[in-house]
């Protein structure tokens, strides 16, 4: 009797989960992205009334609706497009030249112990150092220029993008070093076959932590060390009381962040495709 | 007599540990045949698996004699088949079974065509383009197998490469290996703790002795290839090798037992020791 009870309740429900599973799938999803726009939206509508009820003081924040309408006069002074380029550009050059040779070094440092040894003791010392501490000394040797904002964006994406990587190839189970020394890999094997491509995931965490690190830091420097640039229209709009100016600041920034990490997210699940995607 | 492929004199492996040496093989003579098929038993931590790591020039050993003939020096010597989860998880199938060409510089067509030969003979083709994480147990080490075959080494160095498998796939697992293995006069040092596995697959079975590892005894198997394992079982001769080994692995397993019953007995009079104290 029992054993013919269990096998009639797992034979009704194997059958009837699997189609009811499909047809919720694309439903939840849709749900998912529904929820998550709710939550923003809700708040901007608060934000709208309090202002027009008087609860908030449009003073420090003004309404969305007319930081809206500043975004779009700022966009067709060609202001919007000209800051951010300069920001961009300062991101990039930095960002790309210090994750670069954080890879390389994150790498060696991971997969040969004599460098390892050579280069920690270094490593650890400057890099809790908060990078903007160091922006006065930066100024003072490359002057007020691009170069001392590139080098400031390098120094904290080095850094990230190094010690992440170099956790990304420590954490490696040895068994694939002891596969690779077995079936007679070179030097070169070592590093493209074994190293990088296992501390791929890891690598991708130090590029997104050197991403935010990089906006952080562009803002900051760019409030004392440029004449253009997101940061520099924050604190210009703080001395002439622009507020609605800093806001569409805000936001640009936050956008950036976010078109950053969903286009990481795309390279990484191309070039990662092993690792289980999680929703 | 065939030629011995590996020939191993009082070859020792000790390791430096916080109290003292640990003799993980001692004095092991050794003589492998040429084209020979051997399986080594032992109880677990008897140091099968430092032995064949010293083999595969992974460790090296502390003192003795190791000769290894190598017919041709443009083939690899040996390839290992590990017993965890040693397929890289960031190459393809195919990629992982390429591995040990790709190492050695083989032209990307060949490696190609016998990438597909073996992805075939284990019956992955459909999966040749799969990441690991999309395969079960039982194909990943089907990869592991079929990556140390592709690479054509003159030795098969295999670590219970089927210890973790339920016994339907060891079975398809074992049946497939015969197969592969049968046509290809390689030489196979094949480590396990299941006397059943030796007696199916190998020419000739050694037991290990318990802690400290050396070679107790050797017993021939002279059971006719091809083998059909199925039919193996139900002939009386395999039961009488099952009962003769059995009898040679008994007492190592029990001694081995003892030492970890001794280790666990003398934790448990502390631990009892530490409840009387609170008591009192």
């Amino acid at each position: 009797m029992v054993a013919n009870q269990s096998t009639a309740v797992s034979e009704e429900t194997v059958p009837r989960e699997q189609p009811e599973w499909r047809r919720l799938r694309p439903s939840s999803d849709r749900l998912r992205s529904l929820l998550g726009l709710l939550s923003p939206l809700a708040l901007l509508l608060l934000w709208e009334a309090g202002v027009h009820l008087g609860f908030v003081d449009y003073r420090f924040f003004p309404a969305p609706t007319s930081i809206l309408m500043e975004t779009w006069d700022m966009l067709l002074s060609g202001e919007l497009v000209r800051d951010m380029g300069w920001s961009l550009s300062r991101i990039f050059v930095g960002f790309f030249g210090g994750g670069f040779l954080g890879l390389i070094v994150g790498l060696s440092m991971g997969l040969f112990r004599p460098v390892r040894l050579l280069l920690r003791p270094i490593v650890s010392a400057i890099y809790p150092i908060p990078k903007l501490a160091l922006y006065p000394l930066i100024l003072l040797v490359f002057g007020i220029s691009e170069t001392a904002m590139y080098f400031t964006i390098g120094l904290g994406t080095f850094f990230m993008v190094l010690i992440n990587t170099q956790a990304g190839v420590l954490n490696l189970d040895k068994i694939y070093l002891d596969v690779a020394k077995n079936y007679g890999a070179s030097r070169k094997d070592y590093y493209l076959k074994i190293a990088l491509p296992g501390a791929l995931p890891l690598i991708f965490t130090g590029i997104e932590l050197g991403m935010g690190m990089a906006l952080l830091l562009i803002v900051a420097a760019e409030m004392v060390g440029a004449d253009a640039g997101i940061g520099q229209n924050i604190w210009t709009a703080r001395d002439t009381f622009q507020i609605e100016k800093m806001f569409v600041s805000f936001f640009l920034i936050a956008l950036l962040g976010y078109l950053f990490a969903e286009l990481l997210a795309a390279i990484e699940r191309r070039i990662v495709p092993w690792k289980r995607q999680e929703g | 007599m065939a030629d011995s492929k590996i020939v191993l004199q009082e070859l020792t492996k000790e390791f430096k540990v916080k109290n003292g040496v640990l003799t993980a093989v001692d004095h092991v003579n050794l003589r492998v045949r040429e084209g020979e098929f051997l399986c080594i038993v032992g109880p677990s931590g008897c140091g099968k698996t430092t032995l064949l790591r010293i083999l595969a020039g992974l460790e090296t050993a502390t003192s003795g004699q190791m000769r290894i003939a190598q017919r041709n020096p443009d083939k690899p010597l040996n390839s290992m088949v590990f017993q965890d989860q040693s397929i890289f998880p960031w190459m393809s199938v195919r990629k992982n079974i390429s591995f040990g060409l790709e190492c050695r510089g083989v032209d990307r067509r060949t490696t190609r065509a016998v990438a597909d030969r073996y992805i075939e003979m284990v019956g992955l083709t459909k999966f040749a383009d799969a990441y690991p994480f999309q395969l079960s147990g039982g194909m990943k080490q089907r990869v592991s197998v079929a990556r140390a075959f592709a690479n054509d080494p003159e030795i098969l160095l295999m670590d219970e490469p089927f210890a973790a498998l339920d016994e339907q796939n060891k079975l398809l697992l074992q049946e497939e290996l015969l197969r592969i293995w049968e046509g290809s006069n390689k030489t196979v040092v094949f480590i396990t703790h299941s006397i059943d596995e030796a007696l199916v697959l190998a020419d000739r079975v050694i037991v290990m002795t318990a802690h400290p590892g050396t070679f107790k005894e050797e017993v021939e198997i002279n059971l006719p290839r091809p083998r059909h394992i199925a039919e193996l079982r139900q002939d009386p001769y395999f039961n009488e090798l099952f009962a003769q080994v059995w009898e040679i692995l008994k007492d190592e397993v029990a001694k081995a037992k003892e030492r970890e019953g001794y280790s666990f007995h003398r934790r448990e009079r502390s631990a009892l020791d530490d409840e009387s104290h609170m008591v009192m």
